[in-house]
């Protein structure tokens, strides 16, 4: 298998994934004109603006109501391709400006968790397979099943709650509850520790709820592949029973984990939604909510676009993981 | 080749005498079961999925009888207790404009279970027939469902979820229409790619050159087949749409007032979490015994109905 041919199979599989992405993207624009009105944000203005008034300042973020649907989807689609520009909402903010500072806001917290679970998830269920079916196997899967299975919202809330005993009994506000980082801090390493100390409840909340899917998916493909030959062959050697199972067989049955670790990306990225909007965190999670609660139509279909292109990218990448894990998998 | 045809006319004493044969033969064994009594003892030997179905009973019996039992129904307004806590009065304690906590919790319970269990319903049923007939039909047909379920599975359902239901204006039936319209697609694609295997099988061809139609096919060779799946996809789908129909509601875009679900109500409790933290408590706790021990369950059940495990001993 030469380098040329994966460097085609990975250009057609792109071009499919962008083909799916552009057209999602328009039918999400026109889902969006329908069901959300902008001129429902101006209704409750004071003074009151009379239907000209407000036709007339949407107009200028081609919202316009008395434009036919299909010139404003032109001018918005042609701007988008032609100036890489997505468009206003509907008080006149760029959505280039909000998704380019969002998104690394999200992956901040993104990244954190992201590691953390996996090394938690694969850490446990190397640990437990070992044990299958004795006291500690039995615990943490029941633990596992138990936060697997906790609502997202009670989970975050729970951290809340408990983050605010802690602080009560500190005494004083060590862990923040709500957003990304204080307004006064500065100098740099002032900076980082503030930003670290807002990272870490929203961290531990979402690595809450992921480890377990990890820990139960690579637990049960572990246990598949501890009694076969390559890893019985590999004590015959002289290995330690951990170690044959840590290097032979968890090698092989890494590879369906990759594989839902890299489709885990996008739905961190935009499925995050409730976690930011409780700790206050200003990413692509919290963008989702506000644009259509406030009916910003251009940014709604920004973050539909933005959440298909990190499905394209992670089904590439899980496909890349299979074929660099996996010897016997070739490109067709 | 002409051996191995049964005959042609098989005998009327033929066919009387062979049930009467294998019920010997049952009779004699003495030990074995009927399909039901084994996953039944399986299932029962699988002590977290007996909590869970002891877990989901009294749920059952909370949501029904809770407001059988509470003074209030979840619509009253007590205005001598505003976010008043737990007392003799309002079992639960009351939230800011006076709503009894008890029987809102009750109601959102039932709200939520109702909505759960009829959206896994539907989409386990919509995803066996569709992803059985692609499965089935092949050919442009397949190429075709395929293309609008990796379609549906690249737009971000969540967003649709929301823009949809935002304009529903938190009816609940609407809210299970818009769940079940997005909730059949992944659960579609892992049946089509289970009955891709069943439909060369001997059986099917068989059924084929029988003459039977292809609708027939689907519904009495191909879904019976992947049965044991689908009940399992059923009891976790309850677990994912509960889990996503409070996320929505929480956020407001689900369930809206006046009517409410345990999502409402948790978003409801998040902004006084420190100052009324029974008004978090309650609902929390609910939601949460509900979808671990419907996921408690479905294990119990995959566990069971599945040949090859034996994590619950054998037989």
């Amino acid at each position: 298998m030469g380098a040329a041919l994966v460097a085609r199979y990975l250009l057609r599989r792109s071009l499919g994934w962008l083909f799916m992405i552009v057209v999602a993207t328009n039918v999400t624009y026109f889902l969006a004109n329908f069901f959300l009105d902008p001129r429902a944000n101006y209704l409750q203005l004071r003074p009151p603006r009379t239907p000209e008034q407000i036709s007339r300042s949407l107009a200028q973020y081609n919202l316009g109501r008395d434009i036919p649907l299909l010139d404003r989807w032109w001018h918005w689609f042609s701007d988008i391709v032609v100036h890489w520009n997505w468009g206003y909402s509907p008080v006149g903010e760029s959505v280039n400006s909000q998704i380019s500072f969002r998104v690394g806001v999200s992956a901040q917290l993104m990244l954190g968790s992201l590691i953390l679970s996996t090394l938690i998830g694969i850490g446990l269920a190397v640990y437990t397979a070992a044990r299958q079916y004795r006291f500690a196997d039995r615990f943490y899967q029941g633990l596992s099943i138990i936060t697997l299975n906790v609502p997202v919202v009670v989970a975050s809330l729970a951290v809340v709650l408990l983050a605010i005993t802690f602080n009560q009994s500190v005494g004083s506000t060590w862990l923040f509850v709500a957003g990304a980082q204080s307004p006064t801090v500065t100098g740099f390493w002032p900076l980082l520790a503030d930003r670290v100390r807002h990272l870490i409840l929203p961290t531990i909340s979402l690595t809450v709820i992921t480890y377990a899917g990890y820990h139960l998916l690579q637990r049960s493909l572990l246990l598949d592949n501890i009694n076969s030959d390559y890893v019985r062959l590999a004590r015959a050697k002289g290995l330690t029973r951990q170690a044959a199972i840590r290097r032979h067989g968890l090698r092989t049955s890494l590879i369906p984990v990759a594989t839902t670790v890299a489709f885990a990306i996008p739905a961190l990225f935009t499925g995050a939604v409730i976690t930011e909007t409780i700790f206050a965190w200003q990413g692509m999670g919290q963008y989702f909510y506000q644009t259509i609660s406030k009916n910003d139509i251009h940014g709604a279909v920004a973050v539909a676009a933005f959440g298909a292109l990190m499905t394209a990218i992670s089904a590439i990448l899980a496909d890349i993981a299979v074929v660099a894990l996996d010897p016997r998998v070739r490109v067709s | 080749m002409t051996t191995n045809l049964p005959p042609l006319q098989p005998t009327v004493g033929h066919l009387d005498t062979a049930p009467s044969l294998t019920e010997e033969r049952v009779v004699h064994r003495g030990q074995r079961l009927s399909r039901r009594r084994l996953y039944t003892r399986r299932f029962l030997r699988n002590r977290g999925a007996v909590a869970g179905l002891v877990i989901l009973a009294l749920l059952i019996l909370f949501a029904i009888a809770g407001p059988m039992l509470a003074s209030y129904t979840y619509t009253d307004v007590d205005f001598t207790n505003l976010t008043s806590a737990p007392s003799s009065q309002h079992w639960f304690g009351t939230n800011g404009t006076g709503n009894d906590t008890f029987a809102q919790t009750t109601h959102g319970l039932q709200r939520s279970m109702i909505i759960g269990v009829v959206v896994s319903a539907l989409t386990t049923v919509i995803a066996a027939f569709v992803g059985a007939a692609a499965a089935y039909l092949g050919g442009t047909a397949e190429k075709a469902i395929l293309g609008i379920v990796h379609f549906l599975l690249v737009v971000p359902s969540f967003l649709l979820l929301a823009l949809i239901s935002q304009k529903a204006g938190g009816d609940w039936k609407v809210l299970i229409l818009v769940l079940t319209a997005i909730g059949w697609v992944y659960g579609a694609r892992v049946v089509w790619s289970l009955a891709t295997s069943l439909r060369e099988r001997e059986y099917v061809q068989a059924a084929r050159f029988m003459g039977v139609s292809s609708l027939r096919i689907v519904l009495r060779h191909l879904i019976p087949n992947i049965g044991s799946l689908l009940i399992v996809s059923f009891t976790l789908g309850v677990v994912a749409t509960v889990q996503a129909e409070t996320g929505l509601s929480y956020l407001g875009f689900g369930v809206k007032q006046p009517d409410v679900s345990l999502g409402s109500l948790l978003g409801d409790g998040a902004a006084t979490i420190t100052s009324a933290p029974w008004l978090f408590y309650f609902p929390a706790t609910m939601l949460t015994l509900l979808t671990v021990s419907m996921a408690l369950i479905g294990d119990g059940l995959r566990d069971a109905l599945d040949p090859m495990s034996y994590s619950v001993g054998r037989a």
